[in-house]
């Protein structure tokens, strides 16, 4: 009996040494696939120094709506990262799988980059297309995803709107008219951004893709500068995509601790370069004045300030009778 | 191209009448000076007027000549448009493509596979499983001769198995028992009976409650799975482990199985029984538990992956003096309570309760069962020790004692087509199928076992006489996997005993008179 004892110590002793395999799922949005398959793998070289565990990250992309959706349904995600705080707010509210209050738990309201709505368009932009009143004259084909399921499409929508609210002196009729030209000259409406890229690129429909800046970069250096080029309009939207842990199904995977590393680590020079080398504006100064040369200036609104926040924004233009509803008729 | 090059003659032709006529006019103007002034100014007008022709023939000219140059260029718009709207055309219908396919995503799902039957909702929070074991046992003793009816042919398990999860987070599983559910007793007394009826919930795999009939976290060999034992029958460890029981118990896997835990309260079963009446039979309870590592099972040294040790354990106190706590009365033709051999026959029993000095079990009953296993591809190991220290009390002395029983046991296997041998069987590489090749896989087992019933219990509350007071066993089989769900396999054991062997024509005293031989065959569907 005491020799079993003995093994039975020896075990246990043996157990806290070894070292251990952890799994991590991130939901996120369409365009972050480049990211993070970059950053997955710094982090899991990170915490192999830190911890000696191997932590391998499984990734799941998709409309950011349709990801929140999936999640609010059960997928079990320790951590999401979305293109807009709403969908992680749907999660809270609906599945009560974090706590309202998730965005004080990590710095810039939990953004740790930032992006915005530009627009690609076919070498020598045939089109002239500068600004965002070019791409509601009649002729003009317009590719953008759906804001129904898409977060970009949502940041790309709003991005009209805030151009026209401050084109027509916010007046909201003429907001809401221009808003009808532009989608009415949007043959394709695509599920999330990287859809609408899809169909831009490999599919050749349209004359403007209405993009994530990151998203247009990745478009240019994949398919060659003498296809596409980025045009950046004057003004645009703040697009803030956050990321949270999902404390819920965390805990139940016991990986609380490494999905609160694996997020507060996109806050670190190393996170930050990647964001930046992956065309997302980092918050970090120095990472970001080292990266300048990707960033056109321009003027950024934000949501808060133009439409109220975000709650105030969904519930106007992209819930079921908005605004978004009223001004779109599909072609086909 | 025909009407183009028509077109160009019928302009030259304008064009050289018109150029005839105005080198003939000047001609017949000069004549004119002879004739009058009317004539004169006639010819002006007219030569007017085919200089105004010929601009209008020029300017047609022209024009012919842009909208020729023109007719290219629409041309080419036209293509493209066309292209784009087929292009878009195209792309709405791989966007149709893909809300279908996430369209029946969302359909609830249904599978049947060598997994058994399936159906759950689309998001999976709903899932019910049916699956089934049926065991058809054959046994033969080389010494039959006192013992009538143990030679023959027995539907050892017969159980649809329902089981499945809803609302995601809550399983349960159902399996009554339609076989000869405990061992070696008649079929009408025991059938049809239910075996397993809980529900768990997962709040997350390291941390579950269940509740309901289950088995009792205590015995390793015991908490394998019925059909994937090495050999038809338990060996003589499990005789000291308690069978499945009401109760309620919390356990998990902690680091994806590198530690197990399982503690709970149930209503306390002797030794080798199971709670057949669904019901509690005296107002204590007991509580079982049990500690199982497996400290490799997620490190990259696959040698060690399978390596498992553990400890259960379990502690009682019966408040009433009764013969319900005592050991599995079955397999013999009275109803005493014992410990009974591979054969299921019973080769120990306490002195009948019934009759004078009968014993009861009474007063505090624990047990302890240091157990491990290992596998490594096809090689599996497994072993178990088991203390049992029962309380009992003679009903007619009132002699009371605690009797300490042990034993233990050691079995493996080698899968001689090389298939990895696992804590849940065999899966065949190459299903059976002659036509194809496919011969399934074979597995060679072996195992020695020992039960010492404690030297204690001999005469007070045993006849040693009668009763043996030790079994050893060892056996040897072979087992062929058809498939994932069928198996075959025939096995013989030899059981001998110490003490026992007396007169007499039933169980144990005729059953300890020779060493148990006795050669088992099965054919088994589990799915």
């Amino acid at each position: 009996m005491k020799n079993f004892l003995k093994i039975l110590l020896a075990t246990t002793l043996a157990i806290s040494a070894s070292a251990k395999e952890i799994k991590l799922l991130n939901v996120s949005y369409d365009p972050t696939r480049e990211l993070y398959v970059q950053y997955n793998d710094a982090f899991a070289k990170y915490w192999k120094v830190k911890t000696g565990d191997d932590v391998t990250i499984n990734q799941s992309h998709g409309g950011s709506g349709k990801q929140a959706q999936s999640v609010i349904n059960g997928l079990e995600a320790d951590v999401v990262t979305l293109a807009l705080a709403y969908d992680i707010d749907a999660i809270s509210q609906q599945a009560k799988l974090l706590p309202a209050d998730w965005q004080k738990r990590l710095p810039n309201n939990s953004t740790p980059y930032t992006s915005t709505i530009v627009f690609l368009v076919r070498k020598g932009n045939p089109k002239g297309i500068k600004d965002w009143d070019d791409v509601v004259k009649p002729g003009v084909s317009v590719v953008v995803p759906n804001p129904k399921t898409s977060g970009g499409a949502r940041w790309a929508y709003l991005a009209a709107y805030a151009y026209a609210l401050e084109t027509y002196g916010h007046d909201d009729a003429k907001a809401k008219d221009f808003i009808a030209k532009l989608y009415k000259n949007v043959p394709v409406l695509d599920s999330g951004a990287r859809g609408s890229t899809i169909t831009f690129v490999d599919h050749q429909i349209g004359d403007v893709l209405l993009a994530w800046e990151n998203e247009a970069h990745l478009a240019l250096k994949e398919y060659g500068a003498d296809k596409f080029e980025i045009v950046t309009p004057p003004l645009s939207i703040l697009a803030e995509p956050p990321v949270a842990v999902v404390d819920k199904n965390a805990k139940r995977h016991g990986t609380t601790d490494v999905a609160t590393a694996y997020l507060s680590y996109l806050y670190s020079d190393e996170g930050q370069e990647i964001a930046a080398q992956n065309f997302y504006r980092p918050r970090n100064q120095a990472v970001a004045d080292k990266y300048a040369a990707n960033f056109t200036q321009l003027k950024l609104v934000t949501v808060d300030q133009e439409f109220g926040g975000w709650a105030k924004a969904q519930q106007t233009h992209f819930a079921d009778g908005g605004v978004f509803d009223q001004i779109f008729q599909p072609q086909n | 191209m025909k009407m183009k090059s028509k077109n160009m003659k019928l302009n030259r032709l304008i064009i050289l009448a018109i150029a005839g006529l105005t080198s003939a006019f000047p001609a017949f103007a000069d004549e004119g000076v002879a004739t009058n002034s009317t004539e004169a100014a006639e010819i002006q007008a007219l030569k007017q007027e085919i200089q105004a022709l010929g601009q209008k023939v020029q300017a047609l000219e022209q024009q012919h000549n842009a909208e020729q140059q023109a007719a290219p260029n629409t041309s080419n718009e036209q293509i493209q448009a066309l292209d784009q709207k087929v292009r878009v055309l195209e792309r709405l219908r791989e966007n149709d493509q893909d809300a279908a396919a996430t369209v029946a995503k969302a359909q609830p799902k249904i599978s049947l596979g060598a997994s058994g039957f399936s159906f759950s909702s689309a998001d999976s929070n709903f899932v019910g499983t049916l699956h089934g074991l049926v065991q058809v046992d054959t046994r033969t003793f080389r010494h039959n001769d006192n013992v009538q009816g143990n030679d023959g042919i027995l539907l050892r398990r017969a159980r649809p198995i329902f089981s499945g999860t809803v609302y995601h987070d809550f399983d349960f599983q159902f399996t009554p028992e339609f076989g000869n559910g405990t061992p070696g007793a008649a079929s009408a007394a025991t059938t049809p009976s239910i075996y397993d009826a809980y529900v768990n919930y997962r709040y997350s795999p390291a941390l579950q409650f269940q509740a309901g009939k289950f088995k009792p976290p205590v015995g390793l060999e015991y908490l394998q799975s019925d059909s994937s034992m090495f050999f038809n029958e338990r060996s003589l460890a499990t005789d000291l482990i308690p069978g499945r029981d009401l109760g309620f118990e919390l356990h998990g896997d902690i680091d994806g199985g590198v530690l197990s835990y399982a503690a709970g309260v149930f209503n306390g079963v002797g030794d080798g029984q199971r709670n057949t009446s669904n019901t509690a039979f005296q107002d204590n309870r007991e509580f079982d538990g049990r500690l199982f590592v497996q400290p490799f099972k997620t490190s990259k040294t696959v040698a060690l992956q399978n390596l498992g040790v553990g400890v259960g354990g379990s502690w009682g106190a019966s408040s009433i003096t009764n013969t319900l706590g005592l050991p599995n009365s079955t397999g013999g033709s009275s109803t005493s309570s014992g410990f009974y051999t591979d054969g299921q026959q019973q080769f120990f029993v306490y002195s009948p309760a019934s009759g004078v000095g009968g014993v009861m079990a009474s007063g505090t009953h624990w047990r302890l069962s240091p157990q491990g296993y290992y596998y490594y591809g096809p090689f599996g190991l497994l072993g178990e020790y088991v203390i049992s220290d029962q309380g009992v009390k003679n009903s007619a002395t009132l002699k009371t004692a605690n009797l300490r029983n042990s034993a233990w046991e050691i079995s493996g296997g080698w899968v001689l087509t090389g298939e990895d041998a696992t804590f849940s069987g065999v899966t065949p590489r190459h299903p059976f199928d002659p036509r194809n090749g496919g011969w399934g896989a074979l597995q060679v087992v072996g195992r020695f076992a020992e039960l010492n019933v404690d030297k204690a219990a001999f005469p007070a509350f045993a006849n040693l006489a009668t009763s043996a007071s030790e079994a050893q066993a060892w056996s040897a089989g072979l087992n062929w996997y058809l498939n994932k769900n069928i198996r075959v396999n025939a096995s013989f054991s030899r059981t001998t005993f110490t003490g026992g062997g007396g007169a007499g024509a039933t169980a144990p005293a005729a059953v300890t008179q020779h060493p148990e031989d006795v050669f088992f065959t099965r054919v088994q569907l589990s799915f």
